[in-house]
């Protein structure tokens, strides 16, 4: 009877709509699912693939705002005119202008008014507690192209000539930090997903010969009727890309889930420093390849075990 | 009256004497005391063998020499024109396969059903299953198991499992089949029954070797015997 049910459910177009849930739901093994490594292994592996996602993502999130900082601040620069006792500071200033805007390699020159040096300094010092009299620098904002860029040292030298108390910030010390910080970050993620991969191999293994001690009988047996070690390795390469693919489901959907979380929470969320507002759309692709990866690795891992271990059977 | 002995195996080649060859073979378990000593005999083309001898005698031992589970301490072993002592072991499996066995306890796997199981020899060699359901439907009917072909072997009964262990040595058409005890745990009618079969299977030409010490049984086919004693092998007939 249950010949005539298999038999009906071969049938032709169906049988392709199904050839994905076939990946997901385990088929009928030689090897029993050795009862232990069933359920607690999938969570194990789901476990894994989410901090794996985290990382991945942390790790490509931080390498994209460090690309996007560095093209960001060497496209522009600062001009500070440091008011003088002796000097009008508005001439000054107009000076430098003057200066900045013949120089090769400049795109645009833009004097912050006081009113906006004062906004600048309203989050510090309260609004309206910025009075007129307070002696403060103003601060011109410069862009260069940066494909073209002007001699700095040069524009430097003769800015502070034309106009003495103007002095030229590139970024670069904040910048070079950052981004020196950044890359520590990234390099972190990335280490936190080689320990999780190399974690996940370590559980595979340990499971791969749990089972194949608990299934000592059934080894011995198939070797004994002829089978080769390919064949028993098979069986139970199969049994662990079924857990590596439902571990890894479960991981994605839980990752993507804490980064749509994240996007919801807004720019409150940071990550590593970079303030985050989710994963950027066009990662998120690369999020899907850590299930795929997790089960070649189990079926991998597996497969050698296997083989490593039957090597010591007669 | 049939004498299977001398039934020519079809499939052989004249110039090969014997399939099996066993000169001055000694076997320990690890440390232990040798089980066998000094047995030397061998067995030809579509023969059928009894191998007789008291419980403890050895016999189980001897036949898994045969089917490659354990290795000689000392002798030669030929199988198949192949000394067995210098096979590699991803040779193993080619000879294992022209080699049917019905163990002792069985070793049916209990988590899959009766087809499943007889169908195991034909499923690890690669075949697709519409290409051998079929014959394992009609071997099953053929030893009387048409009806359980879905029941787990927990759920068999002694007969049946050893039927069904039987069905499994048979199933892929071996060129050696090695039964260890294949009437110890059915009533002397079923015995005879399963005797007749094993004889039905050399006159196919398959060559035989019963393990029993059940005289009865030896008695009703005249064939050869391989006496075991305290580890030391005689041949009778
Ligand atoms: N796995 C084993 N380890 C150690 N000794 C064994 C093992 N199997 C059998 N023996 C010993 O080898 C001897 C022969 O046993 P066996 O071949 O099973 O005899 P028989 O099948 O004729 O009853 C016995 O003394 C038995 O105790
Ligand atoms: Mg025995």
């Amino acid at each position: 009877m249950a010949e005539e049910r298999s038999e009906k459910r071969e049938d032709a177009g169906e049988a392709e709509s199904r050839s994905l849930l076939r990946l997901l739901v385990e088929t009928k093994s030689v090897m029993p699912a050795a009862g232990a490594t069933g359920l607690p292994l999938v969570l194990v592996i789901a476990a894994m693939c989410f901090l794996a996602s985290l990382a991945l993502g942390a790790a490509l999130s931080v390498g994209g705002a460090t690309a996007d900082w560095t093209r960001d601040l060497s496209g522009a620069l600062t001009v500070e005119v440091k008011p003088a006792r002796d000097k009008n500071i508005d001439t000054q200033v107009e000076t430098a202008i003057k200066v900045l805007t013949g120089a090769e390699g400049v795109l645009s020159v833009h004097a912050l008014t006081v009113a906006d040096t004062q906004a600048l300094l309203e989050p510090w010092l309260g609004k309206g507690n910025v009075t007129e009299d307070l002696p403060l620098p103003r601060l011109i904002d410069v862009r260069i192209d940066a494909r073209a860029p002007p001699d700095i040292a040069a524009l430097a030298k003769r800015l502070s000539d034309a106009v003495p108390g103007a002095e030229l910030d590139t970024h670069r010390q904040w910048q070079a930090e950052l981004v020196r910080a950044a890359h520590a970050a990234e390099w972190l993620a990335y280490a936190v997903l080689a320990v999780v991969a190399a974690t996940t191999i370590a559980i595979v293994t340990f499971a791969t010969r749990a089972g194949l001690s608990a299934n000592r009988e059934v080894v011995e047996v198939l070797h004994l009727i002829g089978a080769r070690d390919r064949f028993v390795a098979a069986e139970i390469q199969r049994h662990f890309l079924h857990l590596g693919l439902r571990g890894g489901a479960i991981g994605l959907a839980l990752s993507v889930a804490a980064f749509l979380a994240l996007g919801w929470q807004g720019n409150a969320a940071s990550m590593f420093l970079v303030p985050m507002s989710g994963l950027r759309l066009q990662y998120y692709p690369a999020l899907v390849a850590v299930p795929l990866v997790a089960a070649l690795v189990a079926v991998v891992t597996a497969r050698l075990t296997v083989i490593r271990t039957l090597h010591r059977m007669l | 009256m049939f004498s299977p002995s001398h039934v020519p195996n079809p499939g052989f080649h004249d110039t090969v004497p014997s399939m099996i060859r066993f000169e001055n073979v000694g076997m320990r378990y690890g440390m232990g005391p040798e089980v066998l000593r000094d047995v030397s005999f061998h067995l030809a083309p579509g023969s059928l063998h009894f191998l007789t001898g008291p419980s403890g005698a050895g016999k189980t031992s001897l036949l898994k020499l045969m089917f490659l589970a354990q290795r000689p301490s000392r002798g030669l072993i030929t199988m198949f024109d192949r000394d067995i002592a210098t096979l590699p072991r991803a040779e193993l499996p080619d000879i294992r396969r022209r080699v049917g066995v019905v163990f002792q306890e069985f070793r049916l796997i209990d988590h899959l059903t009766t087809y499943e199981n007889i169908a195991l020899p034909l499923k690890i060699q690669g075949r697709a299953e519409e290409s051998y359901r079929a014959d394992v439907k009609e071997l099953l009917s053929w030893v009387g198991l048409g009806e359980r072909m879905q029941a787990k072997p927990p759920t068999l009964s002694g007969g049946e499992k050893q039927r069904a262990a039987i069905a499994r040595a048979v199933v892929a058409q071996p060129d050696l089949l090695l039964a260890d005890e294949p009437t110890g745990n059915v009533d002397p009618e079923m015995g005879k029954r399963l005797l007749r079969l094993f004889i039905e299977l050399n006159r196919l030409g398959t060559s035989v070797l019963i393990a029993t010490h059940d005289h009865a049984l030896v008695e009703q086919a005249r064939a050869p015997e391989l006496v075991l004693q305290n580890g030391r092998l005689t041949v009778r007939g």
